[in-house]
């Protein structure tokens, strides 16, 4: 039996597991990393290989070993989803992501409260579930400073300080300076997009990536080789976990990785601590523990779920830091709605540069337009870039239907595809959607895992009217832009049957009340105070942005909260 | 470089479809058959080859009946076409062959099972196998597959067999011929995608035009461009 013991074990070597391994490893603390998957090195990023690793999905869970099923409402059975869009080795979904790079807005922290001040308390879908971050927006400003300067993240602000900046996002919350770095170099698909959206009176910018527009600490450039969502960086440029927090993090000699280990255990005494946790090794061996006085749960989504719905005990017997019974519910992910636009009069070729959400409009995004007689409330960031954020001609081809009248096979598939591939762009209307507590993650009771665990098993259906409604007018916004390019072919893809699209959320919510949420604004579980769960499963709230930065902003300030208080006077950090 | 044209394509599906036992005449889809009135005399001889897979398109797992349903059936749903090559041109066979033995080994069944409705699909609709049936004819039948009104099919269901034959046709067309398929770069030809360019320019991303470089580049060759 391996046992070791450590001050702080951490469960998830991603985007949150990196930056608490390299923070708490710095003020001294001994850290041990467990991680289901592999460490990678950019050299490994070599093969641009587009079945490899977009198709296929390479640094993606294997859907056949871990299998995640989905069903639209408990009256049916689930099924494994075919895919998987997060991460499966040192780095996480940092690894293959897009980069994109965003700060929450201000009301995005508030989205009751800001509601309800604007449009009345009747304006919030009766069946939803929203309620306040227990942080706002100014808490964690220092923290998304911290963030974008440690890894390099390439953009322009639209608010210094209060004064808006043309070219910027003028909608974003006030930032106290400048990006590190200027924005990535724009492409026929930016100018394009700009230039329709500019015409229609909104307010296009380059979108914010963790992508180097310059040399940065040590690293180079970004190539615009286009080999970016879905790929590892092959030189190094994109700011991925890999290449900055983890490095970080060895530096300190306080820190030790585990790889290739699954942990299917967190271990807790009958005092109701948390005693560290126990896994499988590579060679399938399950006698592996680590003891530690601090356990922090930083994996994706499902497995935060299964993991504290697995370790039950007497003491928990509906898992641990479930005594609000909030575990596993109001899960979110973003609604895709998606419109292509074809030219006969230019190419886009939009195979080259980082691939996904190129430039953006924030105009139609959270609260930043009347929704009085819209019938919803939130938004949908808006941006252009190829089709299934990948610009390859398998992703291309697998991700985008031809227009109305052309079929996806044959001679008129052939000739359509032949002629536009170098010829179109798409957008992405990336819906936030409000949580709803029958949204939910549990234990599938049929389907296993290679360790014999059971799968996460989600009971989810986007399809309610506020959502429906939002995706409607977010198609016709692009509907209306792809018509101001001065495209030939405008059309817009069919929405998916109720599934779960990408960057679920929600799950083991934050909250200022241990009766209806799991953990405080520091992840600190309300039930067991040395048992911490950092990631986007303690969203609140979805936002139309995607999630990395504020959970990485979020794993900065949960290390200084650990820092700063927890060891000094370890116990609760905030009384409820 | 290879000129992708009529007598090209008869070639390589000629050469798919004599693995058909007892090879001849019969084997080649009517339609082809009456396109290419001089070319099939040559198919009318019987494969004489010590090794039959060799030069052939596949060899690690279809049979020959199997082999040549799929050339036909992936020829249909990416047919070649004078400067535009289809998925015989760019070997989709080969790709679909190989990938049964190594990524997708765990697929094998249901290529069996699914070509084995298809023939009985076929036999009941057309009373002839789908690689006897003209372009038309087959085009319906693929229909029928996805739409589902296909019988004869428990599992895969068609629109399933439909959709796994599309994907893998996407792939064997576009993915670096280092899997076995774009044979030629015959798929990045047939769209205008240049393949693994180490870096693009600013004037690159900024072009309305055709990208400038003069190379498609894959993992393991590269050769001159020429659009297709």
């Amino acid at each position: 039996m391996a046992t070791e013991k450590t001050d702080v074990v951490i469960v998830g070597a991603g985007a949150a597991g990196g930056i608490l391994a390299a923070e708490l490893g710095r003020a001294g603390m001994k850290v041990i990393g467990l991680e289901r998957g592999p460490r990678l090195a950019t050299k490994d990023f070599a093969p641009q290989d587009e079945l490899r690793f977009f198709q296929r999905q390479d640094l993606r869970p294997n859907v056949k070993r871990q299998p995640v099923t989905w069903r639209p409402n408990t009256k049916s059975r689930a099924t494994p989803i075919p895919s998987q869009s997060y991460g499966n080795q040192a780095g996480g979904g940092t690894v293959h992501y897009g980069a994109v790079s965003w700060r929450f807005h201000e009301d995005d922290f508030k989205v009751r409260s800001h509601t309800i001040a604007r449009y009345g308390a009747s304006a919030i879908p009766e069946d939803s579930s929203v309620i306040d971050w227990p942080v706002s927006y100014t808490e964690l400003e220092p923290y998304y400073d911290r963030i974008e300067y440690e890894i390099g993240v390439s953009g322009k602000a639209g608010n210094l300080q209060g004064r808006k900046i043309d070219g910027g996002n003028v909608f974003e919350a006030p930032r106290q300076r400048e990006f590190p770095l200027p924005p990535l170099q724009v492409d026929q698909v930016g100018v394009t997009f700009d230039a329709a959206t500019k015409k229609l009176g909104y307010h296009p910018f380059s979108t914010p990536r963790a992508i180097l527009s310059q040399p940065y600490k040590g690293r180079p450039a970004c190539s615009y080789c286009g080999f970016c969502q879905g790929f590892g960086c092959h030189i190094g440029a994109k700011s991925s976990t890999l290449v900055t927090n983890l490095p970080d993090a060895d530096a300190t000699n306080n820190f030790k990785l585990i790889t290739n280990a699954m942990v299917y255990h967190i271990n807790t005494d009958n005092s109701g601590r948390a005693t560290g946790v126990s896994y499988y090794g590579p060679d399938g061996s399950a006698d592996n523990t680590i003891e530690a006085e601090i356990v922090i749960v930083a994996p994706f989504v499902y497995d935060s779920v299964r993991l504290l719905l697995l370790s039950k005990t007497d003491k928990f017997p509906n898992g641990l830091a479930n005594s609000s019974s909030h575990l596993g519910r109001h899960l979110m992910s973003h609604i895709g709605a998606r419109v292509f636009a074809a030219f006969d009069d230019r190419h886009i070729n939009v195979y080259m540069g980082p691939s996904a959400q190129k430039h953006t409009i924030d105009d139609f995004n959270g609260d930043n337009f009347d929704h009085s007689k819209l019938g919803f409330i939130r938004g949908s960031q808006i941006s252009a870039g190829p089709a299934g954020l990948e610009g390859g001609p398998i992703a291309s081809a697998m991700n985008m239907p031809p227009p109305p009248g052309v079929p996806n096979w044959g001679e008129g598939y052939r000739d359509f595809f032949a002629k536009y591939y170098t010829r179109y762009l798409a957008m992405t209307g990336q819906t936030e959607e409000l949580p709803y507590p029958n949204q939910i993650i549990d234990l599938d009771p049929d389907i296993r895992d290679a360790w014999g665990l059971p799968a996460p098993r989600m009971t989810y259906d986007w399809r309610r009217p506020n959502e429906l409604k939002r995706i409607e007018f977010v198609n016709e916004k692009m509907l209306e832009i792809g018509r101001a390019m001065g495209a030939t072919h405008v059309w817009r893809a069919p929405s998916s049957p109720g599934t779960p699209g990408s960057h679920h959320q929600g799950g083991t919510r934050m909250g200022s009340n241990p009766k209806e949420s799991v953990v405080n604004k520091f992840g600190q579980t309300w039930d067991i105070p040395n048992l911490f769960v950092i990631g986007s499963s303690t969203f609140p709230t979805s936002s139309g942005f995607n999630p990395t930065l504020t959970i990485q902003a979020l794993a900065y300030m949960s290390a200084d909260a650990i820092i700063k208080q927890y060891r000094k006077s370890p116990g609760p950090l905030i009384r409820a | 470089m290879i000129e992708l044209d009529e007598a090209r394509r008869a070639f390589l599906l000629r050469a798919a479809l004599a693995a058909v036992a007892g090879a001849g005449i019969g084997t080649v889809p009517e339609s082809l058959a009456q396109a290419q009135p001089t070319q099939h005399q040559h198919s009318a001889q019987p494969a004489v080859h010590p090794h039959p897979s060799s030069a052939r398109g596949f060899g690690a797992f279809f049979n020959d009946d199997d082999a040549a349903t799929v050339a036909a059936l992936t020829e249909r749903l990416m047919p070649g076409a004078p400067g535009k090559p289809g998925a015989l041109d760019a070997g989709v066979l080969n790709y679909i062959d190989l990938a049964l033995v190594g990524a997708y080994f765990d697929m094998q069944d249901f290529y069996r099972r699914g070509l084995n409705s298809l023939e009985a699909y076929c036999q009941k609709t057309h009373k002839e196998s789908f690689v006897k049936l003209g372009d038309a004819r087959q085009n319906e039948v693929i229909a029928a597959l996805a739409n589902g009104k296909a019988t004869e099919f428990d599992w895969p269901r068609p629109q399933a067999f439909f959709n796994t034959l599309r994907t893998h046709t996407v792939e064997g067309m576009f993915a670096d011929p280092i899997h076995g398929g774009n044979k030629d770069f015959a798929g990045w030809r047939l769209v205008d995608f240049p393949g693994a360019h180490p870096v693009f320019s600013q004037a690159d991303m900024l072009s309305k035009n055709a990208f400038a470089g003069d190379q498609y580049i894959g993992l393991q060759s590269r050769a001159p461009r020429r659009r297709a």
